[in-house]
């Protein structure tokens, strides 16, 4: 019954007219911004942070968490109607989506995403607000210890869920980590790795960081390449799935809802592997395997709605617990703290209409995005056919206004070119740059929490084996890493991702 | 002599310039930040320093680029590909001149007034836009001059952020 009072809190404070407007806008632009194709939500979300600066911190989350639901579904448009993946988790939707496209069921293809997402959206909303004050019941018990152990283990599943090779997602972590040591010391006040540069004693700032390794870097990527934009051409044809198509995937988007909500649950972006478990799932357990890979409703409905619930119930580790368990996450986070949230159990229980007007935003987003998107398909059909000759400089331009507004800084904007190079960089020596990010957001918390135990346990290392809490984080820790690592798992992890 | 053997046989040499050069590239990055963070103290377990993550942090990225580069040794992997010199120029040259000219600058004996987002932003664009390989003059400077005009209308008026537009012209 808790939970129902939680939750008409949160639904009094998101139906106010501002907050559904909000809702609404965040939820367009983010699509409008989300299915140009080779932006992803992370580019997406860091293009978008500057509008969301001038409204108050309820407002603005909402908005974000509009704009990130947007851009997940703008990446699933792009993936089914031009053949480009925005992100990782819409790989698979490329497989049997552009297929079905292309048998001009690019409608029927669009609408089955669209009402598997909202109905894995509908659950995983339900999902958080059952957790979530559970969750942060146990997270007041953490002390430095387990949070570190915690942060630990998150990585090591960040590493171990990356695509490409582990070791150079090791190298990434571990690069983030390093960045997040620049800038003054909290403790003594001393300048670390600085080079005497004034903006850079608060650190590295984030939104540079994120504009200019997914921004700028993305853009320099795709300039490269000559375009091969395999926009179908054909009718769209209707929306809405008919009886047989319903029939078919509403054991897929139960099974795809299941798995994305439980793997999104897990630290270190566990959401990235629904999409590609429940495919993996529905081609076994199909009466004709055969006909994945041509066009068939399972290999859509069941990964689109794994893909949505795993992207919502990666919020509960980020509200609950206070860390991000993947990039976009890490990017909620850069986004709170510019609003002076700092994310963890304390929200709850501080800002009560925060937490849960973001909660019942989140279904609200959902619908919101069943209601726009059907209709404006042929819009999103008319912007993927913006050539990519005008459409970064657009984007380049709504990242230079960005990241000048964050600190009314020009210099920033030149640091966002240099990152934009060092991005590119990575990309050209094969580094997936996702990871890094992560290990960025997190650094600041571990070194934080490590000094804390250490000081508690007088400087011995023992205190993250002793507390029981802690050694089990560190054990699940170890025993992912040394399982990945195996030859023969790791043969199999080089397989999904790849297929 | 299966082809796993002919392969060992042949010894180390580089089989993957990417993953050769990766490794390279975080040894250097360790060895930066590693000397650029000498001065600080570690500290001791008790009361850690500002220099023990740093140093800590280092030495990992350095063993692990070696690792890297060790492996690239002896497994195939990608090759290196070309840059794309023109979008690096451009996209982030047109990046630079928006840092540049948005509130001016003064470098030594070059001065620049503050222009604002009139003048930045359609320089922006078009000095970007060049890096595209099928860029066409004219419609890249009406592209620039409306997307200018729409994006100071959202940021500006719709979204009232602080960004100067022509303080030499209008004097906001």
């Amino acid at each position: 019954m808790e939970t129902l009072s939680h939750l008409s809190l949160g639904f009094g404070v998101a139906l106010t007219l501002k907050n559904i407007a909000l809702c609404f806008a965040g939820c367009l632009v983010g699509t409008l911004i989300g299915v140009l194709p080779g932006v992803g939500p992370i580019a997406t979300i860091s293009i978008l942070l500057p509008i969301t600066f001038g409204l108050d911190p309820t407002g603005a989350l909402i908005m974000l968490a509009g704009i990130y639901y947007g851009a997940q579904y703008g990446g699933s448009t792009t993936a089914i109607l031009v053949n480009i993946p925005g992100e990782a988790t819409s790989v698979v939707t490329t497989l049997d989506g552009h297929q079905m496209a292309k048998q001009g069921r690019a409608g029927v293809a669009l609408g089955t995403a669209a009402i598997g997402s909202f109905f894995a959206g509908c659950v995983a909303t339900v999902i958080i607000a059952a957790l979530g004050a559970p969750l942060t019941k146990m997270a007041l018990l953490f002390g430095p210890a387990e949070y570190f152990s915690l942060m630990v283990m998150g990585l090591c599943f960040a590493v171990v869920l990356a695509r490409g090779s582990i070791l150079k997602a090791f190298c990434m972590i571990m690069l983030g980590l390093l960045f997040s040591t620049v800038g003054t010391d909290l403790e003594t006040g001393q300048e670390r790795l600085t080079f005497g540069v004034a903006s850079l004693s608060d650190g590295i700032d984030f939104s540079v960081l994120a504009m200019g390794v997914f921004g700028f870097a993305e853009v320099l990527r795709n300039l490269e390449s000559p375009e091969a934009r395999d926009v179908v051409k054909g009718k769209i044809g209707r929306l809405l799935p008919g009886w047989d198509d319903i029939k078919q995937s509403i054991a897929p988007v139960l099974r795809g809802t299941a798995i994305g909500g439980i793997l999104g649950i897990l630290p270190g972006n566990g959401a990235v592997l629904g999409p590609f478990a429940s495919y993996t799932m529905e081609k076994k357990i199909a009466k004709d395997p055969s006909r994945f890979g041509k066009g068939a409703i399972e290999g859509v409905a069941g990964p689109e709605s794994a893909n949505n619930a795993g992207a919502q119930t990666a919020f509960i580790p980020l509200l609950t617990l206070g860390i991000p368990p993947n990039a976009v996450m890490a990017l909620m986070v850069g986004a709170m703290t510019i609003h002076g949230i700092i994310p963890g159990p304390q929200v709850m229980t501080r800002n009560p209409e925060l937490f849960w007007g973001m909660v019942a935003s989140m279904w609200i987003g959902n619908l919101m995005l069943l209601i726009i998107n059907l209709p404006l398909v042929g819009l999103w059909v008319k912007l993927l056919q913006v050539p990519y000759r005008l459409m970064f400089p657009a984007i380049l331009i709504f990242c230079c206004i960005g990241i000048y507004s964050v600190n009314n800084q020009p210099l920033d904007v030149a640091f966002t070119a240099l990152f934009g190079l060092f991005g590119y960089l990575l990309i050209k020596l094969g580094f997936e740059p996702a990871p890094m990010l992560l290990g960025f957001v997190l650094g600041k918390l571990m070194e934080e929490k490590l000094r804390q135990a250490l000081i508690i346990s007088r400087g011995s290392f023992m205190t993250f084996v002793e507390r029981p809490i802690s050694a089990g984080l560190l054990v699940v820790a170890v025993l992912v890493l040394a399982i990945a690592l195996l030859p023969s798992i790791s043969k199999k992890r080089e397989e999904v991702f790849t297929e | 002599m299966s082809l796993n053997q002919i392969e060992r046989a042949q010894g180390l040499r580089i089989r993957s310039t990417q993953d050769f050069a990766g490794g390279l590239f975080m040894i250097l990055l360790a060895l930066g930040a590693y000397a650029f963070s000498w001065d600080l103290p570690a500290g001791s377990l008790r009361q850690l320093g500002p220099g023990m993550l740093p140093k800590a942090f280092a030495v990992i990225c350095g063993v692990l680029g070696a690792i890297l580069t060790l492996t690239s040794l002896r497994y195939h992997g990608e090759k290196l590909s070309g840059w794309s010199w023109k979008g690096v120029f451009f996209a982030l040259g047109g990046a630079c001149l928006f840092a540049l000219t948005i509130r001016g600058f003064e470098i030594g004996p070059v001065q620049v007034p503050a222009l604002g987002l009139l003048v930045a932003g359609p320089l922006l664009i078009f000095f970007s836009g060049l890096a595209a390989d099928d860029r066409k003059l004219k419609e890249l400077v009406i592209f620039a001059l409306a997307m200018s005009a729409g994006c100071i209308l959202l940021f500006k008026y719709a979204l009232s952020l602080p960004i100067p537009l022509a303080p030499w012209l209008l004097g906001i």
